[in-house]
């Protein structure tokens, strides 16, 4: 039922549009992270470089004013280890030792003249003599047995050597780490908050969206005046429910519009036959005695009824054809209901020599208008009765199939004509020994419509009719009209 | 006789505005025993009704100066709370007809045979008048039913019948000496409104007659061609 209802969730158009929206701003994010790292690398470079070129210049002026005596180490080395101390960027919680800035003297060829730094300086000048210097250009150097690289700046001075400062990057990399560590976090956190507030809005949009789609098909399969809900706002889906309602509306007065011709119809021609069937009626009471006119005025009542089922049943069918039959539902036990009706038939077909049999499984609820559904049913075994010759056997079978139900009536008689196959539900037509007016099936279409069902005929390959009725299986009765009808007035 | 038992001194409001069939509905009620007033519109009936206790009304639902259920609706409010039998050329029962329909009136599509509408008129009377009365045995001439037992015998001798051969029984007793039409059997004894155009109803009066009216014996059930049947002696 969860993953179920997850899956949904998955496939729900505000899932898609906020994945979308938070991938565009999460790319928007790292664009803009991606600058402010360039500018931030940019910057801290800048001023190391400034930091190594004003140091080694001052460096440079030392080395070359100290006396060349035995002191030349002490002084020099006393103040490249001060300018050591001033490193920028630097953090303090370091090593006593000092690894992240070197100083170097050393001329073209032969050993360093002199050494401040970590370790002996050899892997460095090697590292330096290996690459092309230009003076007082900061340069990347990598030096073996150091995982980072330093920022080197080289100053020529007049006895021909040349002085090298390096810095280690070590901390300028690591003020980017930190950066980009914050930036990961936080940009995590605003996208995650970004998805978050972009899923609620659009769900929120949607949901209205659904309950419209949802309030509608509801709509189509009961009352007409029934309205979708309107949100209160005049934004897009306030102005969709509106435009859906006012289409119902006229949908509605349409429907009524046909409702209302074909009552009065029906009443115009139900007032003549009602006064005609009462006069017959009385004259049969009187004629009770002579028995002479009996038979004749019994056999006009007898067509009277007749020429009414005729006429009640075309308007229905001309009703479900435009979708606007009237339904009554209840909750109906299709194996009860059709186990009365095999009460209800078994005497007159076995009358007839037709044998009938029920096959159920037990109860198959539907919510649906009984009156049709009988009157659809009866059809059907009014059609066997007639048309089925002796020693047959008529076989209704219910089921429950995938949220339907399904009532089955076949009989293993000479089936439907072939001439006829194409179109057993239109109206008026009929095999050619039939004596109906060809209505019955078509009337069982139309109830089978009504509810949101089906029917299938065919003819059974081992020979015989068979027809299979579908209808949607019961579902909870739809709440009071009242609550839409006020939704829908607002 | 039986059937005149309730018609005496019962006094109808038939409100119709066909005059075809308000005249013949008028006479064949006075000729079951009915005092029969008319109202050809709803503003006639609503003072003929507020002036004088009628047993029953007889509605058309298709008045020309307003709704019949509008009418009933007023009617109900101003305190008439006698029953009423709706008729109506509408061919489905509406939302508002049910609604009524549950406070004990009934309701009756054109065209209707008269049978069936002196039939329901004789319901809703017995059903007002005596409600309480619910008998154990009915007895007709020589045949007993015994409704607890479900068993039924003619002359002491035990008819051997299906439970719903019983049933079908025990409506044309309770209905005894009366008139009752086909689809008045389907919908009392099956539970359904319809209107075959095969003999269903007729197989299992045929079958009935056959374990009731045996050889030797005054046949009970007898066949009013085009309206039905009714189960009388003599």
């Amino acid at each position: 039922m969860s993953s179920k209802s997850d899956s949904k969730r998955f496939h729900s158009a505000a899932w898609r549009i906020s994945l979308w929206a938070t991938l565009a701003f999460a790319l928007g994010t790292l664009l803009v992270f991606a600058g402010l790292h360039q500018f931030v690398a940019n910057d801290i470079q800048r001023r190391s470089d400034a930091w190594l070129s004003g140091e080694v210049g001052t460096l440079g002026d030392v080395a070359e004013r100290t006396p060349k005596d035995r002191l030349y180490h002490r002084v020099v080395g006393e103040v490249a280890e001060l300018a050591s101390r001033e490193v920028p960027n630097r953090s303090r919680n370091q090593g006593k030792e000092n690894d992240s800035v070197f100083f170097l003297q050393a001329g073209p060829t032969g050993p360093a003249r002199l050494w401040v730094g970590a370790g002996d300086g050899e892997a460095n000048l090697a590292a330096i003599r290996d690459q092309k210097v230009v003076p007082d250009v900061p340069f990347h150097l990598n030096v073996k047995g150091f995982p980072i690289p330093f920022r080197v700046v080289a100053s020529p001075i007049s006895d021909g050597s040349s002085i090298y400062l390096g810095l280690s990057e070590r901390d300028e990399l690591r003020v980017l780490r930190n950066l980009r560590a914050r930036f990961l976090w936080l940009g995590l956190l605003i996208v995650l908050f970004g998805f978050g507030i972009v899923f609620y809005t659009t769900r929120r949009m949607l949901g209205h969206v659904r309950e419209i789609t949802e309030a509608a098909s509801r709509i189509g399969e009961s009352a007409l005046s029934r309205r979708v809900p309107t949100t209160g706002h005049n934004d897009e889906i306030g102005q969709l429910s509106r435009t859906l309602n006012r289409m119902l509306d006229r949908i509605e007065s349409s429907v009524h519009q046909l409702h209302t011709i074909t009552d009065s119809l029906a009443h115009d021609l139900r007032s003549p036959l009602t006064a005609i069937r009462g006069k017959l009626e009385m004259s049969l009471s009187e004629a009770g005695a002579s028995a002479k006119g009996e038979p004749m005025i019994v056999s006009a009542i007898e067509e009277l009824d007749r020429l009414t089922e005729f006429l009640n049943t075309s308007l229905d069918v001309a009703e479900a054809r435009a979708d606007a039959l009237r339904l009554t539902r209840t909750e109906i036990d299709l194996d009860e209901m059709m186990r009365v009706m095999m009460d209800l038939y078994e005497p007159c077909m076995s009358e007839s020599g037709v044998r009938m049999q029920l096959r159920s499984g037990g109860a198959v609820k539907v919510f649906a208008d009984a009156a049709l559904v009988h009157r659809a049913v009866a059809n059907l075994l009014d059609n066997e009765l007639k048309h089925l010759p002796a020693s047959c056997m008529v076989t209704i079978c219910v089921q429950a199939e995938n949220e339907a139900a399904v009532v089955t009536v076949e009989d293993d008689g000479p089936g439907f004509a072939a001439e006829i196959q194409d179109a057993l539900f239109k109206r008026r037509v009929k095999g050619p020994d039939s004596s109906g007016r060809g209505l019955g099936l078509a009337f069982v279409e139309a109830v089978a419509r009504a509810h949101g069902g089906t029917v299938m005929a065919s003819n059974r390959a081992e020979g015989g009719a068979r027809l299979v009725i579908t209808l949607p299986c019961a579902r909870e009765p739809l709440e009071p009209s009242g609550q839409a009808v006020a939704a829908g007035s607002g | 006789m039986q059937s005149m038992e309730y018609a005496f001194f019962m006094q109808l409001l038939l409100v119709e505005d066909e005059l075809e069939i308000q005249g013949f509905l008028k006479t064949s009620l006075a000729d079951a025993g009915y005092e029969v007033d008319v109202a050809g519109d709803g503003g006639t009936a609503e003072k003929l009704a507020s002036a004088k206790v009628y047993d029953a009304l007889i509605v058309d639902l298709g008045l020309p100066d307003q709704d019949g259920i509008d009418l009933i609706l007023r009617l109900r409010r101003l305190g008439v709370s006698s029953p009423v039998i709706i008729l109506s050329a509408r061919r489905s029962v509406d939302d508002r007809v049910a609604g009524l329909e549950q406070g004990g009136d009934d309701y009756l599509t054109k065209p209707f045979a008269l049978a069936e509408l002196l039939a329901r008129l004789r319901n809703l009377l017995k059903r007002n008048a005596a409600a309480s009365l619910s008998p154990t045995t009915l007895q007709v001439g020589d045949l007993e039913l015994d409704l607890l037992r479900r068993r039924a015998s003619r002359g002491g001798e035990v008819l051997n019948l299906s439970p719903q051969e019983f049933v079908l029984l025990e409506y044309l007793c309770r209905h005894a000496g009366r008139v009752v039409t086909r689809s008045m059997l389907l919908a009392e004894v099956w539970g359904m409104r319809i209107q075959p155009d095969t003999n269903v109803v007729d197989v299992h009066i045929y079958r009935l007659r056959g374990k009731v009216d045996v050889e030797g014996r005054e046949p009970l059930i007898k066949t009013l061609r085009g309206v039905g049947y009714v189960l009388k002696e003599r």
